[in-house]
Formats: structure tokens, C-alpha cells, sequence
């Protein structure tokens, strides 16, 4: 590792101010950071903590839904009765991000700050509309999840910027994610797929779908989402909703898989979770 | 089954408190006051040839101690690559410094200038002529190459006769196997028995197919480590966490041209090795140059991503593999053409692929094999070196005909299965083996002949074999004057090896086993032992413990019969007394009390020794059954029920071979299902943990281990060698059973759910 410099700020003004500086790195839980730091792919010249500052963790009502601290761990969120019970392809997501210890470090804020497209909660914050706000030099802003991410690493955050935390929406009737894997557990994403569905009278009156890992971003299958939208599931709904998902990815072939396995594995994740949101709205 | 009291029974481990609680002493752990940290300068190239090395702005770094490249090695041996690297992490050069952050940076400013070469990593194109050489431009024959070279040598010797017109037949001949001359070839191996060709005109079904297995990772847990200290004398002494401290310790002298006696190794507890833990030049040797150069100890750690760079991994191979039987299930031939990936040094386990030929009635057997050069680190011993891959391949394809006849293949095994008596292909006579026991052992406990399965659940079956090696060793004995006995040898506990030879020391001195303490000398103290690999510890560590213990047995009964004044005859050693048998009243002297007595007598303490060196050994056998689930969606398969059987002669302690058992075929299912070194003209692309996938508990239901004790005649109350057999069937015993459940077999591991939905959708699913 190389040497660095470290801050304990315990506002976000001082946080903000030392992070705009160049070569400056979050710290939150430390899983991605300290990592690559020891392996010397990310040599911060500061390391900024968030530790000390105060409310930046926990999950809270808010007007019809939750509100989530940037820096409550996955494992929180995981076993949360509310984010269980309302947003269970978060709990789902959360579930999924390496071993019970790594859960118990990591926060929801880091995993989406990494701005990895195979990000186990993104799908689901993508499906489950959430809204990011962030504190910065010049104030406090708001975007929606959707609009985070420009590239692999890479967000819409300025110098400075730091994520706060996730406001969602009432929840949805029924939601889910399904994450290909090769390793039962403590695997990365080959690909995940969120969906969350609103429901009344066993038609669907809304859904999202969220995919990680199949595009520089992650990204909504929006023409998915508009095929299911006033409809009842059916079969040949469903192949229909699995085609137009795997139309809207732009995979890559690397070491893990090929793209053409990366976009078929769409299609068929994406029924399975649309299918098992919808279960779950009709319980 | 038996009168032992100790041997045979689930005892703890002797080391089982120390591992639990963390206080066990790994290479790590070692910290000599004054210690300097090592990190090995590797080349950032698959294939290179090395311009310069430039060392100077890495020595004005602060804290920087030394730079040692091969110039440093008086002795010449290669220890560092000088002009030329062969494959991604090959060593250059090695910096100490006073903490590990300023020995990595340092090793960053070791300024290499590189000529990068062309690469190659697949065998099948590294033995074609348009490959990169890495070791020169000489070629082998291929299998009718050179039977026919074999035919113009023999013809041309013969003066008496004129050959002219057959001579000029074979050279024809020859130009019809262009592509068998192979290039970068580093070792070859051939076998024979009977005549394949006849055997493959006489059967029904032929099936001929290729199996590709993937190079794996050791993975043990505990990285390398050594940390050497250099004295003024020229004394080293190192710290190594190896399988073999006496082998380091001739390694290292003879490296470094050292007198052998002048380097004392200190085995390390080991955190796990498999065979991958025997390299001399790895970590130890850089660890050596370094503090002979700065008089100061020196500890080289490998990283993980080291581990997979420069580590002596499994060699993955080719394997063309032809089988011929009748349509009553008779195999009258088989015929391999295997590749071997050396990497870039030989030494791949070729020689293995005679493990085609299973435990069965082959007439017929032909097997050819090559080990190839390509851009990677070389290769080592991996649990059962060799035989993994071979019965992969072996094991499929029995399974593939049992199907197209017909044929429940658990019954097709056992129909061909060889029994004592029987010759074994191209190498001698089965001495009494258990092999049909085994297998109907797992058979029964799986519920094979009941068995049932859902939509896209299949069973397979395979078995593996293979033989425990042996070699020397020394044990010493003492017993103490309160009655415990306490055991020194040298060589490393691997997997519950200590515990066996106390069992095996209790059970002879008739004392309780928590009264038997041991203890592991280093290379200095000790009496020479083999290393602890090849499934040999507790075959020849345990013949030697039993001699020991027969001996101290005997100086015991000598004391007892002076001390109690009775014929030797009339004594009998039991429950840690000496009784005299004829005696009424009874008569006894504990064994405190004699050992105390021994104090003062002319004979001296009660000490005993046992030294042995090698007994024929005896084949295992490992059977497995696996019942699967697929995913015909995903491509994902998941394990219902795994069920291993091991003839293990006789277990000493059963709970550590249901380990070995357990831990063996877990590897097998983890080399079926996902690891895979991944290369390519970078070199290893996915050194981690990461990309580099181990299975966990969540993967695998418990494995269900069956013990069948068929004894060794030369074995330590008839055991046999139990850590390497269990990995050899689960590869293809997993790949039998994803055919089973959807259809498809696989031929090319690891079993990814993408070649499983590949493989689905070409079968029109």
C-alpha cells in the first residue's frame, strides 16, 4: 500500500471540501477502497472517512417510503424487516454482495458510489425507483438512480460530491432479483435482473426492470417495462418481456462470459423475476 | 471389527486446539528480531527478451536493505530469469527493505526494458510449426510417426540386407502425418499392451472423443512463505511453510552451493500444500540471497495474485481418447493422444495418463503422451498428480459407451473390473485390491439400484484409482517417568498425520492416547523423512512409528524383567504396566515407575527408535456417485447428493480419512464445476479469488463418506495412503452426472453454465 494522507472529518461541508481535492478517495466501508489500495490500483494521495459524520447511516420512514442512509451497511439492509417486507429485491441484492463480514463492512452508499455496472443492489434501486441525494460544495441535489451513471466507475458526482442517501417511493405491489452466478454465494454478478411491479386486480398497472452487468451501465429495460404495463402475465407476455430486456442490453465477452450467454441470460432472468414479482404482488 | 483400543478410533487431533483457537505457528507468524522484508521483481510479460534490468533508482529508495538478481547466485544456478522470461510473474530480481510498503514500491522502480515476444498458451497450437519456441527449435514424432521412424531405424541397421524399396515405402509413409511432427515439446511418455488396432477392428462400439481439462490452483490457504536468517558463519537457517523440509534443505544447499549440514529448515505449521508445496526456488531461495546479503533475516510472503502467477499449479492437457467394446459390455481397447501443458519448464505428471487404463480387463492399450511448452509458470504435484485428468477423460468415456449399449454402468464397471490375479495393462499383476467392493459400497449407500430422479436430475457414477507412495523416515521414542510418552520426528503433519502416528504409538505402549505427546524437529534435529505428499505419511510414517514403538516395547519388557526379576517370556505389557503373566498375586510395574528406575540403571532411559524406507504398496480405490440437478434455464447445476467410498486398507483414525474423504472429492467437484486458470497473451488473467472460483459449504450438500477396509498387506495395520485417492473420480463422476440429467456431456471442464445452455441449445432444447 502506499502512503497516504487520512481524514476523520465529522461534517459533510468537510468532508466535501477535502474530497474535491485531486488524488482523494472516499472511505465507507472500505471493501472496494482498501482493497485495491493494497493491491496498489488505487493510490489515493488522501483517504477521506465518513465514519464520524453523524446521520449518514440507517433506515427511516419517509412520507410513503424509506429512506436510506449512504452509509448503512448491506447487512442492515439485508436483514431489515421494512426493506424486506417492501423492497425485498433490495434485502434480495444486499443478500447477494460477498460474505456475511464483507456485508457487515460495506455500505449501500459505497456499493453504488463504485458505479460497478455488476453492482448487486443497483438492479434492484433501479427497479425500485429510488432517488439519490447528494451533498456538495454548492449544496445538496437530488438524481434519480437512472440518471448516476455514466460509464463503469464512472457517476455524475463532482469534485466533492457525495452521496447522502436513497429515498424510495411507496412500495411496489411485488418485487424480486435474481443474480447469475457460478458459485452459490460470495460470486460476482454474471449479470442481475430487478423487477418490481405494481398491481390491481391482477393486471399490472406499473413495472421496472433493472439490469447490472449487461451494459457500460447499469441500465432500465424501459421497452420491457412498457410491454407489461395495463396487462395481465401471460407465457407469451413473458417471452415477449424476456426478448425486449435482452434487446436493451449491450453486453460485453470477457473472462467471466460471452456476451451472447450474458444477453440470453437476460431474457431468461428477466421472466423468471418479472414472474416472481408478479407472485409476490398477488400474495 | 477389531481389538485395537487406539487405531481405528475417531480420536481428536493432536493439533486440534492450536488450529481452533489460532495460536498454531504458520511462516507468517515468524518474526526474528532485525527482520527485513523480501519482494520478488517480476516480469510484466508472458514472453520477453529481457534488454536490461536497472536496479539503480530502486536502491536510493529509503529503507531499501538489498537487490539481489542472478548475478548474485555464485553457485550459476538459475534462480531469476536473465535475458529472456518465459511467462507473466517470472522472478528477475528480489528486494529487501526495512517493511513491506517500501519492498513493493522498491519493486516497482526496478526499471526492466523488455522485447516483447510472440505468446502462446494453448498446447494444440504450441505444438504446431508456426508457434513461438520457447526452448529451441527441436520436434518429436507423433504415435505413427514414430512407430515408423522406429521400423527405418531398425531396417537401416541391418546391413546384411538391402531395405531399399520398404525403406522408401516408410519414408512415404512418413509424409502422410505432417502434423505429427510437434514442436515445444518438453517430455514425452509411451505404453503398450497387445495390439489396439485389432482390438478396435474386433469391437462393436468405438467411441473416440477429446477431453480438455483446465490447469488448477493448489489453492491452499496459507500462501508461500519462508523467512531464512544468514549468520556470520555462513549458517542459514529458514522458516519455510513446506510439504518437505529436508528436500528444501538439499534444495537450497544445492541451489546455492551451500554444504548441506549448514542449512538447518524449520517446517512451519503447513496451511495446506497438495503437492504444490515442495518448490525449492519459489520463496525460499530469494528469501536466502536476501539475507545473505544483508546479514539480517528476511521474510518473502507471496500475495495470492503471486500465488497464481509464479505458483506450481495442476498441468491442464488434451486428452484424444478412443474406446472400443463389445455390445455385451466387454472393453477389448482403449487408445490415448495426450498433451500435457508443462508451461515453461517441464515437469507436467504425463506419465499419468496411463491412468486411462482405470481398474480394468484392457486387452488392448496404447497410450502416447507429450508435455507442452507454453507461456505459463511450471507445474507441480496436485493431489493425486496427473490421475484427475486422465480418469476424467477414462471415466466419460466408459460412461458414454455404457449408455449407447445399454448398460446400467455401474454394472458395465463391474463386469470389467480387474480382481487379484488379474494382469494389469502394461504393468504387471493386481495384488488383493477391493476395487468391486468400493464401488458396490457406494452403490448401496447412494441407493443406486432404487435410484430415481425428477425432470432434469441425473446420477452419475466414476471411480479412481490410485497407489500411496513411500520413503524414508526416522522416528524416536521416549517414555517419561510419569508415564507419558512423547514421540520426535521430522516430517510435516499434513491433514491428521501426527495424530495416526500417536494412535499408532498409544495402541503398541498400551497408554492413553492423550498421554502421547509429539513433537517435529527441524532438519538440524530430526531423523531424515520424506516430504508429506503422495499419500505417504501415515503409510511410511506409520510403519516407522510401529517400529519405534516395537523397539521401545521391547527395551521396556527388558527393564520390567530386571526390575521384577522374571523370564521376559512371563511378561506381558498392557494398559501401561508390565505384568508378569503367571504371577498370584499379580504382579506389575507401571511404566513411570520403570521409566524413573531406567534412570539409574546401566542401560540408560527408556529410548526407542524406528527407521524405515519402502514396502510395495497396495492400489485404493476412490468410487463416487453424484446425483445432479440442471437448470436447463441458467445452465447451473446443483449437487443433491454426493456419496464417496474409499478403500482405505484400514483406518486409523476414521474421522481424519472422512476429512480426507470429504475434502478430496469437494476438490474433484470444484475442478468439474468452476476452477479454471484462465491465459492469454497477457499471461494469467484471473489471478484471484475473485475470477478464480473455489467452491464454499453453500455449493455442495455433506458429503457422505463410506469406509471400506480391504488391508494393505505392507501398511500399518493394513492401511493405505487415503489423501490422494478421493479427487481422482469426482470430475468425471459430476460430468456423468450433468449427462445423465439433461443429455449433453461435456468434454471440456470446467462445466459453466454457459457450455451447459451452449450445449442444450445445440441439442435443439
Amino acid at each position: 500500500m502506499k502512503s497516504f494522507e487520512f481524514f476523520e472529518p465529522t461534517t459533510l461541508a468537510e468532508a466535501s471540501r477535502l474530497f474535491a481535492a485531486e488524488h482523494a478517495q472516499l472511505l465507507a466501508g472500505g471493501t472496494d477502497l482498501v482493497i485495491g489500495m493494497k493491491a496498489r490500483t488505487e493510490t489515493p494521495q488522501s483517504v477521506i472517512s465518513l465514519q464520524k459524520i453523524a446521520g449518514l447511516a440507517g433506515i427511516t420512514r419517509y412520507g410513503g417510503g424509506v429512506s436510506i442512509g449512504a452509509m448503512t451497511k448491506v447487512r442492515d439492509i439485508e436483514v431489515s424487516d421494512e426493506i424486506r417486507n417492501g423492497y425485498t429485491a433490495l434485502a434480495e441484492g444486499a443478500a447477494e454482495i460477498g460474505s456475511i463480514q464483507i456485508r457487515n463492512l460495506a455500505t449501500l452508499g459505497g456499493n453504488i458510489a463504485h458505479a460497478s455496472p455488476a453492482a448487486d443492489t443497483v438492479a434492484a434501486l433501479l427497479a425500485l425507483d429510488a432517488q439519490v441525494d447528494i451533498a456538495g460544495a454548492n449544496g445538496e441535489r437530488s438524481v434519480p438512480i437512472d440518471a448516476l451513471f455514466t460509464g463503469p466507475g464512472q457517476t455524475v458526482l463532482t469534485p466533492g460530491e457525495i452521496i447522502t442517501r436513497f429515498r424510495l417511493p411507496s412500495p411496489a405491489s411485488g418485487s424480486h432479483y435474481i443474480k447469475h452466478k457460478i458459485r452459490e454465494v460470495m460470486d460476482l454478478a454474471f449479470i442481475g435482473v430487478a423487477a418490481a411491479v405494481d398491481m390491481a386486480d391482477g393486471t399490472i398497472t406499473g413495472a421496472r426492470i433493472g439490469l447490472a452487468a449487461v451494459a457500460p451501465t447499469p441500465i432500465r429495460a424501459m421497452e420491457a417495462e412498457g410491454l407489461l404495463a395495463g396487462k395481465s402475465l401471460t407465457d407469451a407476455l413473458l417471452a415477449e418481456v424476456g426478448e425486449a430486456a435482452a434487446a436493451a442490453c449491450s453486453p460485453i465477452s470477457d473472462l467471466r462470459c460471452s456476451a451472447e450467454h450474458r444477453r440470453e441470460m437476460v431474457d431468461v432472468l428477466t421472466r423468471r423475476t418479472v414472474q416472481e414479482a408478479v407472485a409476490r404482488a398477488q400474495v | 471389527m477389531s481389538d485395537y483400543t487406539v487405531v481405528g478410533q475417531k480420536v481428536p487431533r493432536v493439533d486440534a486446539i492450536e488450529k481452533v483457537t489460532g495460536t498454531a505457528q504458520y511462516g507468517a507468524d515468524v518474526h526474528p528480531a532485525g527482520m527485513l522484508y523480501g519482494k520478488i521483481v517480476r516480469s510484466k510479460h508472458a514472453h520477453a527478451n529481457i534488454l536490461s534490468i536497472d536496479t539503480s533508482e530502486a536502491e536510493k529508495l529509503p529503507g531499501v536493505r538489498a537487490i539481489v538478481t542472478q548475478a548474485d547466485v555464485q553457485s550459476g544456478r538459475r534462480v531469476f530469469a536473465t535475458d529472456k522470461v518465459l511467462y507473466l510473474g517470472e522472478p528477475l530480481a528480489a528486494v529487501a527493505a526495512t517493511d513491506a510498503d517500501i519492498a513493493e514500491e522498491a519493486a516497482e522502480l526496478v526499471h526492466i526494458e523488455y522485447e516483447v515476444l510472440p505468446v502462446v498458451q494453448d498446447v494444440m497450437e504450441a505444438i504446431k510449426p508456426s508457434a513461438p519456441r520457447l526452448h529451441g527449435d527441436a520436434t518429436k514424432d507423433g504415435p505413427n510417426r514414430r512407430g515408423i521412424a522406429a521400423q527405418i531405424r531398425k531396417l537401416s541397421r541391418d546391413k546384411e540386407t538391402d531395405h531399399g524399396d520398404e525403406l522408401r515405402a516408410l519414408e512415404a509413409a512418413l509424409e502422410k502425418y505432417p502434423d505429427e511432427v510437434y514442436y515445444n515439446i518438453s517430455a514425452e511418455s509411451h505404453s503398450e499392451a497387445g495390439d489396439v488396432e485389432q482390438g478396435f477392428a474386433d469391437s462393436d462400439i468405438v467411441v473416440e472423443d477429446t477431453y480438455v481439462i483446465p490447469r488448477v490452483h493448489q489453492t491452499y490457504m496459507e500462501p508461500h512463505v519462508s523467512v531464512a536468517s544468514a549468520d556470520s558463519s555462513g549458517k542459514v537457517t529458514v522458516w519455510a511453510s513446506t510439504q518437505g523440509p529436508f528436500a528444501i534443505r538439499s534444495g537450497i544447499a544445492g541451489t546455492l552451493g551451500i554444504p548441506l549440514t549448514q542449512v538447518n529448515v524449520i517446517g512451519t505449521t503447513m496451511g495446506g500444500g497438495f503437492g504444490g508445496r515442495f518448490g525449492v526456488i519459489i520463496t525460499h531461495v530469494p528469501a536466502v540471497l536476501l539475507s545473505q546479503k544483508t546479514g539480517r533475516p528476511v521474510r518473502v510472503q507471496m500475495t495470492r495474485e503471486e500465488e497464481f502467477l509464479d505458483g506450481r499449479p495442476a498441468p491442464g492437457c488434451v486428452i484424444k481418447l478412443k474406446t472400443g467394446a463389445t455390445n455385451d459390455g466387454r472393453i477389448l481397447a482403449r487408445q490415448a493422444l495426450a498433451f500435457w501443458d508443462s508451461g515453461s519448464v517441464s515437469g507436467a505428471s504425463i506419465g499419468s495418463t496411463i491412468r486411462v487404463r482405470g481398474v480394468y480387463k484392457i486387452p488392448n492399450l496404447k497410450v502416447d503422451a507429450y508435455g507442452v511448452h507454453t507461456n505459463k509458470s511450471g507445474t507441480a504435484a496436485y493431489r493425486a498428480p496427473g490421475a484427475p485428468q486422465a480418469i476424467f477423460a477414462g471415466e466419460s468415456q466408459l460412461d458414454e459407451i455404457a449408455r449407447r449399449i445399454g448398460m446400467d454402468t455401474v454394472e458395465f464397471r463391474l463386469k470389467n473390473m480387474r480382481e487379484e490375479g488379474d494382469e494389469v495393462p502394461a504393468g504387471g499383476s493386481e495384488p488383493r485390491v477391493g476395487y468391486k467392493e468400493t464401488l458396490q459400497a457406494v452403490a448401496d449407500a447412494a441407493g443406486w439400484w432404487g435410484r430415481e430422479k425428477d425432470e432434469n436430475q441425473g446420477w452419475g457414477v466414476a471411480v479412481g484409482d490410485w497407489t500411496n507412495g513411500c520413503g524414508p523416515g526416522g522416528v524416536y521414542v521416549s517414555v517419561h517417568e510419569d508415564g507419558s510418552v512423547r514421540i520426535f520426528h521430522g516430517s510435516m503433519d499434513i491433514t491428521g498425520t501426527d495424530t495416526s502416528i500417536s494412535q499408532i504409538i498409544a495402541e503398541i505402549l498400551t497408554v492413553p492416547y492423550e498421554n502421547v505427546t509429539i513433537t517435529r524437529g527441524d532438519t538440524d534435529s530430526a531423523p531424515y523423512s520424506t516430504g508429506s505428499g503422495g499419500s505417504v505419511v501415515t503409510f511410511t510414517m506409520g510403519n516407522t512409528a510401529k517400529l519405534a514403538a516395537e523397539d521401545t516395547h521391547r527395551r521396556i519388557l527388558e527393564l520390567a524383567s530386571e526390575r521384577l526379576n522374571a523370564n521376559v517370556d512371563n511378561l506381558e505389557l498392557r494398559e501401561g504396566a508390565v505384568h508378569i503373566i503367571t504371577a498370584d498375586p499379580p504382579k506389575s510395574i507401571s511404566l513411570g515407575e520403570l521409566a524413573a528406575y531406567s534412570l539409574s540403571t546401566t542401560g540408560g532411559p527408556i529410548v526407542g527408535k524406528g527407521s524405515f524406507a519402502r514396502q510395495p504398496s497396495t492400489p485404493a480405490l476412490a468410487a463416487q456417485i453424484a446425483k445432479v440437478e440442471v437448470d436447463p434455464g441458467t445452465g447451473r447445476t446443483r449437487v443433491l447428493k454426493l456419496v464417496a467410498s474409499q478403500d482405505v486398507g484400514f483406518a486409523i483414525n476414521p474421522m481424519t480419512v472422512e476429512g480426507q474423504i470429504e475434502g478430496g472429492t469437494v476438490q474433484g467437484y470444484a475442478w468439474a464445476m468452476m476452477e479454471e486458470m484462465q491465459y492469454n497473451e497477457a499471461g494469467n488473467v484471473n489471478p484471484g479469488f475473485v475470477d478464480y472460483r473455489v467452491p464454499t459449504s453453500a455449493d455442495l450438500p455433506t458429503v457422505e463418506s463410506v469406509i471400506v477396509e480391504v488391508p494393505a498387506p505392507n501398511g500399518p495395520y493394513g492401511a493405505k495412503g487415503v489423501g490422494e485417492p478421493p479427487i481422482t473420480p469426482t470430475l468425471a463422476t459430476m460430468a456423468n452426472a450433468v449427462c445423465d440429467a439433461v443429455g449433453i456431456r461435456v468434454n471440456e471442464l470446467p462445466i459453466k453454465p454457459e457450455k451447459v445452455v451452449n450445449a442444450l441449445r445445440s441439442n435443439g432444447h
